[in-house]
């Protein structure tokens, strides 16, 4: 006899989701649906009409934590569409921007991520926040990572969070000598430490792997072998920045895209029938109440291959160094290899960086009405920007955003763990929720068909 | 620590001018802001200073960030139009990648920077940024299309002939390179004036760390406040290394009564004009940015 219980809302990620668990007897997960129950803000709706430079800096506004990956995204896929090819050195300072921001965006995940871990060897959970060693230390080296990173991505970007340094063409402006002498220097210090938090990160979650049980909330879990496994895809289109429909040679394919209503994805209509007022904190959502996940989950359904997959630092893994560990740990360690590449790239195109040269096209095309697209490479996967772009104008918009991919991929995911590490396998996929939840949902002839579920 | 109602809150304040010939050739007065920002630069103490620079238009200034003692240089001299040096406060820490901004500006602008620093409203990772804040005398500004109507039409000379303009002594000068000088009586200009200044209640850039001007010291001198721990701490080592010369502020002529003078006659009219602005309407009035 299944019960369901419901975990609403969850925490340690960005945004507002929740978890709808059906469960067995002994509490393992049968069917999990992970939903986003953030407002929709329908950006893409409203960026129609608007001017090709104004919606990179509204879809920017999308997140804060991962504002880089929108604004390159919608920046270039407004170039596909005008068909743009910007100068070298706005290429580079836009992987500057993207490199940092990724590493600031690893760094914070791992803040979000230690207090489910154990100090190695000892069944203390991690609290960041602690002021005694040696977490203290590590809590120090991951603000001094993000403080690195995100100054990087300002004097790059022009601003660390929602970058105004980029536009339609590349970029406004290009760095000083002595910026670019101070990114390499930051990028330098940044390295050592990525290393070290690197290393720690990994021998935390192996720990973690080796561990029989986990502790919530005064109930002790057994850990399965296999949390967090799924059988569907992965998708990466890049190691580190991404593609467009301007490359000679894409590597995203929007023939094999397809997007669904949450409808043909989610769970029906059901009542909770179990719940646990220890859950930590706060407790899950009390006996009685109704949900109804296909109703209630506000992002649309992209597929490839007719299928959810994987997208983050495992697809990229997976796809570009042959990366073969699966679960949430794999996912875990995959991400923290992501932080030293970061640097890597970093370093590689400040050495390649002419601080004289011009950052802004000769000439700008208005564009007409083509349809254009860009995937970057955001901390969490690929971020997919349509668009169609006539005089200047935007006539058509749409953003495949990495947590959106994830959603119906990691309720998958839950299947066969205890329904009290729903949360942690959540975690792997370093969720971000405001990216994930904007709509336009359309189904197979391409129509929009989502209206009546946003009013 | 002296506390004036009209010139603000300062630690001393002299007669001084740069001991660099170079820098005074070209400066309005005693070079001040030039050899300041100069000498902070060559030692480090900031690594850019944000000055008004020339622009395409003669004697419209355009704000630059000067990372080169050349560049101060160019930006000698008082443009007696706007120059939105603010503007560039966010973009010295950014592109620029300065950690050590100077800023010289109007009171008003130095006003923005202070509030720019404890209420930084889209200001990130500026406050803490600022190293070294200069600020000049200021009675009122002009906007560009004024100094064009000035120059060329009441003062009849061609403004790209001109080489210093200045208002002292009751008059507005205008001194060509050939030699020529002409004098407007300041009646004249203020219809020309920015509207904006006639709210203004800072004559001598009270909230700067150092502030310098013409009035008070005789020709070619500047009349130096010292305000702030920075200012002071900047301004002692900058005279122990020689690059001013400097008189007691009472050994000099006209001296301090004057600066109060006028900083009481513009403080006092533009108040006027503020509580003027309460009854501006009938049964409503404008705005008033103190309250």
């Amino acid at each position: 006899m299944s019960k369901v219980v419901e975990i609403s809302p969850t925490t340690r990620h960005e945004g507002h989701s929740k978890l709808v668990l059906k469960v067995d007897d002994a509490g393992i997960i049968e069917r999990g649906d992970w939903l986003s129950i953030t407002p929709v803000r329908g950006v893409e709706k409203l960026a129609i009409g608007k001017t090709m430079d104004q919606v990179p800096k509204i879809a920017s506004r999308v997140c804060g934590i991962c504002p880089v990956a929108h604004t390159i995204a919608a920046t270039e896929a407004m170039e596909a569409s005008i068909g743009c090819i910007i100068p070298d050195d706005a290429y580079l300072l836009r992987v500057i921007m993207q490199c940092a921001n990724r590493a600031h965006s690893i760094a914070l995940h791992n803040i979000l991520s230690l207090p489910d871990m154990y100090l190695p060897g000892t069944d203390t959970k991690i609290n960041p926040f602690s002021p005694e060693e040696p977490v203290r230390s590590v809590a120090k080296r991951i603000q001094r990572i993000r403080e690195i990173s995100q100054t990087i991505g300002e004097i790059a970007g022009g601003e660390a969070v929602h970058p105004s340094n980029t536009r339609v063409g590349g970029m406004f402006v290009n760095v000083s000598p002595r910026a670019k002498a101070k990114m390499y220097d930051l990028a330098k210090e940044g390295l050592a430490l990525a290393r070290d938090q690197m290393e720690f990160m990994i021998a935390i979650f192996r720990n973690y792997q080796k561990r029989d049980w986990a502790e919530v909330g005064g109930m002790k879990v057994d850990i399965p072998e296999t949390l967090g496994y799924h059988n569907q895809g992965y998708m990466a289109t890049d190691p580190i920045y991404g593609s467009s429909s301007l490359d000679e040679n894409p590597t995203w394919d929007i023939s094999r895209f397809n997007e669904v209503r949450p409808w043909d994805w989610y769970m029906g209509e059901m009542e909770v029938t179990d719940d646990y007022p220890d859950y930590p904190v706060g407790g899950t959502t009390a006996k009685g109440t109704k949900t109804w996940p296909q109703m209630e989950a506000n992002t649309g359904v992209p597929l490839y291959d007719g299928q959810p997959v994987e997208v983050g630092p495992r697809a990229r893994m997976v796809t570009f160094k042959n990366f073969d560990e699966k679960g949430t740990i794999g996912q875990q360690v995959a991400r923290q290899m992501e932080y030293t590449d970061s640097f890597y790239k970093l370093i590689e195109c400040l050495d390649a960086l002419n601080t004289n040269g011009k950052v802004f096209v000769d000439e700008l095309p208005t564009g007409d009405g083509s349809l254009g697209w860009a995937a970057n490479e955001a901390p969490r996967g690929s971020d997919v920007h349509l668009a169609r772009v006539n005089n200047g104008k935007v006539e058509f918009f749409s953003m495949l955003v990495p947590t959106t991919w994830n959603f119906p991929t990691c309720s998958r995911a839950l299947t066969g763990a205890p329904w009290q590490l729903a949360e942690v396998i959540m975690r792997g996929y370093d969720p971000c929720v405001s990216c994930a939840t904007h709509m336009i949902v359309v189904d197979e002839d391409q129509r929009i068909v989502a209206q009546k579920l946003i009013q | 620590m002296v506390s004036d109602n009209f010139l603000g809150n300062y630690a001393s304040v002299v007669a001084a001018r740069s001991t660099d010939k170079s820098i005074l050739k070209g400066a309005q007065d005693g070079g001040i802001v030039t050899q300041l920002f100069a000498y902070a630069l060559e030692e480090g103490i900031i690594d850019g200073a944000i000055v008004a620079g020339p622009g395409d238009e003669p004697w419209k200034p355009v704000p630059v960030v000067a990372t080169t003692v050349e560049e101060l240089l160019a930006a000698r001299g008082t443009k007696y139009n706007i120059s939105p040096n603010m503007q560039l406060i966010k973009e010295a820490t950014r592109s620029y990648g300065l950690d050590k901004v100077g800023i010289v500006g109007t009171p008003c602008q130095i006003q923005a920077l202070r509030k720019g620093q404890l209420y930084p409203v889209g200001l990130r990772d500026v406050p803490d940024k600022i190293a070294l804040a200069v600020g000049i005398f200021c009675m009122e500004n002009f906007p560009y299309q004024s100094i064009v109507q000035l120059v060329e039409d009441h003062a009849n000379t061609k403004l790209e002939n001109v080489t210093k303009m200045d208002i002292g002594k009751g008059k507005f000068w205008v001194y060509t390179g050939r030699g020529a000088s002409v004098q407007l009586p300041l009646k004249i200009t203020h219809k020309y004036e920015q509207a904006g200044c006639h709210v203004c209640l800072d004559y001598v850039s009270n909230l700067a760390d150092v502030s310098t001007g013409s009035v008070g010291t005789p020709d070619g001198w500047s009349t130096v406040f010292v305000r702030t721990k920075n200012g002071g701490d900047i301004w002692a080592k900058a005279i122990a290394a020689g690059c001013f010369e400097t008189k007691p502020m009472d050994s000099v002529k006209p001296g301090l009564d004057l600066v109060t003078k006028l900083a009481t006659e513009k403080i006092t009219k533009n108040q006027k004009t503020l509580a003027e602005r309460a009854t501006f309407g009938v049964g409503k009035g404008l705005r008033n940015p103190y309250i």
